[in-house]
């Protein structure tokens, strides 16, 4: 098959993305696909529908609807782990029957739900109290990986769709192992009205532990070492029940995820508290349907139709058969500016791998990098090399059609006019990456430096209006986009060893920071630096 | 002159005595629940003192009649005499806009309501733009209500000064003659524009809040330094440029006029962007200090109050009311139920308010009687300082409660007494 699609890549890799257009006014109309609110257009992307049918054929050569029955019948698709990957089965609507290996998981699923809600509840109506009685005001999402990027990007993409409390809450983030935003956030936070959220899969990730610990020291300093004083400012949330009641956190404010729910495909459980703090329970299920809508889409609509696989075989055909190896993406809503990072991790942690399922080295490239950040910006970043650099990159542009339609304030009119002139630079620079010279006037009476190649082939997904719904849909096509392509490239999507050993590395490396035992046995780069530290 | 009261108020009900007393035809207008309604029954339980005696004197001489809030001013009614709660703005605006088309030229509407700053420009805008009418004709003025509880009636009759809020001058006029009685031995009357008036009262009543505010900080404060707040009181009471008034340490203030409509400036000037800072930091401290009896009920039972009972005493917002308008009750239940603790309400008139805003629950029980309130309790809040409260038969509490458990919310009773009787203790800065 792949040297059929080569051959094929052969026929067309000359034409210019100009030409395409040029030579078929329908082109749009024969590549682009919906669902629900999302248009997603690839007519900008190097390939015909010829390709397409190709690429079909692959998916099938490589099984993609027996995996597809796999992934949503609870197998083990995670062989590696031995585990299934149902985070599909956090956004099954209430009532809907999933029993897999006896047990009913969407009973569960909503069974967790619920106790979400009246934490949320709680919180929201400011009868939350800290040890002292005060409301809580503030709640720190302490958390890494997945269990801070979805959260966090979010939230902070669906700052318009807040939920109404009865006095001010606001929701924070702290991740990094050396405590940089823990630290700046205990300074202006007061302890007897902070309520900490301790999110961690396995709950003994050090990252998110030493936060913890920090956080919980910082508390008893003010507040002292009573019982209250844990049970009152901090919740968990984890599938290890065991180590959670140890780290302290008492019984009814632990919420539960399950082994077959991954930690970069967990926001959609219990792991997604923060967010439904932020927007309350109707946007979060809001959020679940969206998620739900494209379940549905992925599993029964038409290949030909069907987004998650047309932007999976789209990606395959840049990778594997053009050549190229990176990938932008380009929001141009500044509320959107954390996707980027987040779809690096579902990209990267899941298909940046080299071993197939069958324990072979791979035969072909697998995922791209992907980078990205919000389109405006990036205009006067990094956009440069994609006009006139000498790599190839075919872009992702991400963007909401309407915006600031229901806001009522003295500026609305100025921000619907911005917004206009955000739409209009994302289409500007999608045509001028296509099309170059082309899109232009005269283009050859210009000096070389001010031309532009073009034939940079790009996709753009375009929302009705950004909305728990619509968002949660979008980033369940990734995902779905993502397992697709690990079934082209027979990889294990749901694993992630390649971020485990250095972790182990450095408890070593800790006991000689800290003057415990000898250095010993390391490089001369590591022994070098070791040895400045310690000076 | 025949001049219509309309409100509920004290202020209504000692305009309307004290101007029949200077030979006044006075049609006060109340609601079915007022006060004014019970003159005659021997039930009027507004304790101020003199006002009863007055009314009654004032009724017998036939000057004073009572009457419905909703009736429309006698015809030959010229003075239309505004004395309404706070949130009858609305009210004020349909009174004045149906009044006749061919009143007085010198119809006066004098307002004392307190309503947010600018009210009164309002309400003269709706009596100039009535359909038909002359707009040239009649004049709303402010006149704030400057009294003092326990000294209403000296307070008008004798008062120190009076702010009249006036744009036209015949309406000043007007005003000085109507109190010409009470402002004999030197002119007290203090002319300016009927929004400075306005202003000048919300500034009073922001004054006012700011004291009791800071005083709540400081018993807050007192609380964890081992001091009694009372002396600090008494001592801060003794200096003269302090003085004793609104010093009283205690768990919030509520009521209609401290809300926070009232406190604001117009709907009009709210777009100027500027906002009373202070103020609204002052309202902020009191939200939270009704909630302090509840944080102390919290860490004395170490953060369990799943199954407690709870009794609290007084709900209506101050003494002497059966309004339940902002009043710390509220928030101390809502906090309580969603601790999944049962309450127990007495109230000597506010029970019929608390009902309507609760509705039916399991874990509200309103008693008529104190005690049955308190049987069983796991605690006993004093939240509304009824004077029925003050020296309650301890001994019977004692052995009627679960726990004898006291959080005075006022500061009216004695630790060193209560202690002795047995009981745990806490006031607000005294324990």
């Amino acid at each position: 098959m792949w040297r059929v699609l080569a051959e094929h890549a052969n026929n067309i890799k000359d034409t210019h993305l100009a030409q395409f257009f040029a030579d078929d006014s329908q082109r749009f109309e024969r590549l682009h696909a919906d669902c629900g609110p999302l248009l997603f257009d690839y007519s900008k992307q190097r390939l015909t529908v010829e390709t397409l049918e190709r690429l079909f054929d692959l998916a099938r050569q490589q099984q993609l609807p027996e995996w597809i029955d796999r992934l949503f019948g609870g197998e083990p698709v995670n062989s590696t782990e031995g585990r299934a990957a149902m985070h599909w089965a956090l956004r099954l609507p209430e009532g809907a029957s999933c029993v897999v290996d006896g047990q009913d998981v969407a009973a569960q699923v909503h069974e967790q739900l619920r106790r979400m809600e009246r934490i949320v509840n709680k919180v929201h109506s400011g009868q939350w109290r800290g040890a002292t009685g005060e409301v809580v005001t503030d709640v720190v999402n302490i958390g890494v990986g997945g269990s801070d990027l979805g959260p966090q990007m979010m939230v902070e993409a669906l700052c318009d769709s807040a939920a109404q409390t009865s006095s001010r809450l606001t929701v924070h983030f702290a991740s990094t192992m050396d405590g940089s935003q823990l630290s700046q956030l205990l300074r202006t936070l007061n302890p007897h009205s902070t309520l900490f959220i301790i999110s961690s899969k396995s709950f003994t990730t050090i990252d998110t532990l030493s936060n913890a610990d920090t956080a919980r020291c910082w508390l008893q300093h003010t507040l002292g070492d009573k019982p209250g004083v844990l049970h009152c400012h901090f919740l968990g949330v984890s599938s290890a029940v065991q180590k959670m009641t140890e780290w302290g956190i008492s019984e009814e404010h632990q919420l539960q995820i399950w082994d077959w729910v991954g930690g970069r495909y967990s926001m959609w459980s219990a792991i997604g508290l923060p967010i439904a703090l932020a927007i309350g329970m109707h946007g979060f299920r809001q959020m679940l349907a969206g998620a739900h809508l494209m379940d549905e889409h992925f599993r029964n609509a038409d290949w030909s139709q069907n987004l998650p696989v047309l932007m999976a075989l789209v990606g395959v055909w840049n990778t594997n058969v053009l050549g190229i190896n990176a990938q932008a993406v380009l929001p141009y809503d500044g509320r959107l500016k954390q996707l980027p990072l987040y779809l690096e991790q579902l990209e990267m942690e899941s298909n940046g791998k080299s071993v197939t399922r069958d324990g072979q080295p791979v035969e072909h490239q697998t995922c791209p990098i992907i980078w990205g950040d919000v389109g405006p910006n990036a205009q006067h970043a990094f956009y440069q090399l994609l006009h006139q650099g000498t790599e190839a990159v075919t872009c992702d542009f991400i963007l909401p059609a309407r915006r600031y339609e229901q806001a009522r304030d003295e500026v609305t009119a100025e921000l619907i006019a911005q917004h206009e002139l955000a739409l209009a630079n994302c289409l500007a620079q999608s045509r001028l990456l296509a099309l170059g010279d082309a899109a232009l006037k005269d283009a050859d009476q210009l000096p070389i430096y001010q031309r532009y190649r073009g034939n940079q082939p790009s996709s753009t997904l375009l929302l009705d209006e950004l909305t728990p719904y619509s968002l949660g849909a979008l980033v369940a096509m990734y995902e779905h986009k993502v397992f697709v392509q690990s079934v082209i490239w027979d990889i294990n999507p749901f694993d992630q060893w390649g971020v485990e050993m250095g972790k182990k590395l450095a408890v070593d490396t800790l006991a000689w920071i800290r003057g415990q035992g000898e250095v010993s046995g390391v490089d001369s780069s590591t022994a070098g630096l070791l040895g400045r530290i310690l000076k | 002159m025949f001049i219509a009261v309309y409100g509920d108020t004290l202020c209504a009900m000692v305009s309307a005595a004290a101007l029949a007393s200077t030979g006044h035809q006075v049609t006060l207008h109340v609601s079915p629940g007022g006060v004014a309604n019970t003159l005659n029954t021997g039930n009027f339980s507004l304790r101020e003192p003199g006002l009863a005696d007055l009314m009654l004197e004032q009724k017998r001489e036939g000057r004073l009649q009572v009457v419905g809030l909703d009736q429309r001013p006698d015809p030959r009614v010229t003075v239309l005499w505004l004395a309404l709660a706070p949130d009858l703005l609305d009210y004020a605006h349909e009174l004045v806009r149906s009044l006749p088309v061919d009143i007085d030229p010198e119809f006066l509407v004098v307002n004392q309501s307190t309503f947010p700053v600018g009210s009164t420009e309002a309400l003269q805008h709706t009596m100039q733009s009535r359909e038909g009418a002359d707009a040239r004709h009649g004049a709303v003025v402010s006149v704030p209500d400057l009294l003092t509880e326990g000294a209403a009636l000296n307070g008008f009759t004798r008062s120190a000064h009076w702010l009249v809020g006036a744009d036209i001058p015949w309406a000043g006029r007007l005003v000085a003659e109507i109190l010409r009685p009470f402002n004999r031995r030197r002119d007290s009357i203090m002319s300016m524009r009927p929004r400075e008036a306005e202003f000048t009262k919300l500034a009073i009543n922001g004054m006012l809040a700011t004291r009791l505010s800071f005083m709540n900080d400081m018993a807050n404060l007192a609380d964890s330094l081992d001091v009694d707040i009372e002396r600090v009181r008494q001592g801060m009471g003794a200096d003269q440029r302090i003085g004793e008034a609104y010093l009283y340490p205690g768990c919030g203030f509520g009521g209609l006029s401290f809300s926070r409509d009232v406190m604001s400036l117009a709907s009009t000037l709210q777009h100027s962007g500027l906002q009373a800072q202070l103020i609204e930091e002052v309202l902020q401290i009191n939200e939270r200090q009704k909630e302090a009896l509840f944080r102390k009920l919290w860490q004395h039972y170490d953060t369990e109050l799943t199954g407690r009972k709870v009794t609290i005493w007084g709900a209506a917002f101050k003494p002497e009311s059966s309004r339940i308008d902002n009043a710390p009750a509220l928030k101390l239940i809502t906090a309580l139920w969603a601790q999944g603790a049962e309450v127990h309400v007495h109230d000597p008139r506010a029970l019929p308010a608390l009902a309507a805003w609760a509705g039916e629950r399991d874990d509200l029980v309103l008693h008529d009687d104190p005690y049955e309130a308190a049987a069983g309790a796991d605690a006993l809040m004093l939240v509304t300082e009824w004077k029925a409260y003050w020296s309650p038969d301890f001994k019977r509490l004692h052995a009627e409660m679960n726990k004898p458990l006291l959080l005075d919310g006022r500061n009216v009773w004695d630790p060193e007494f209560v202690k002795r009787a047995g009981f745990t203790y806490y006031g607000i800065g005294r324990r």
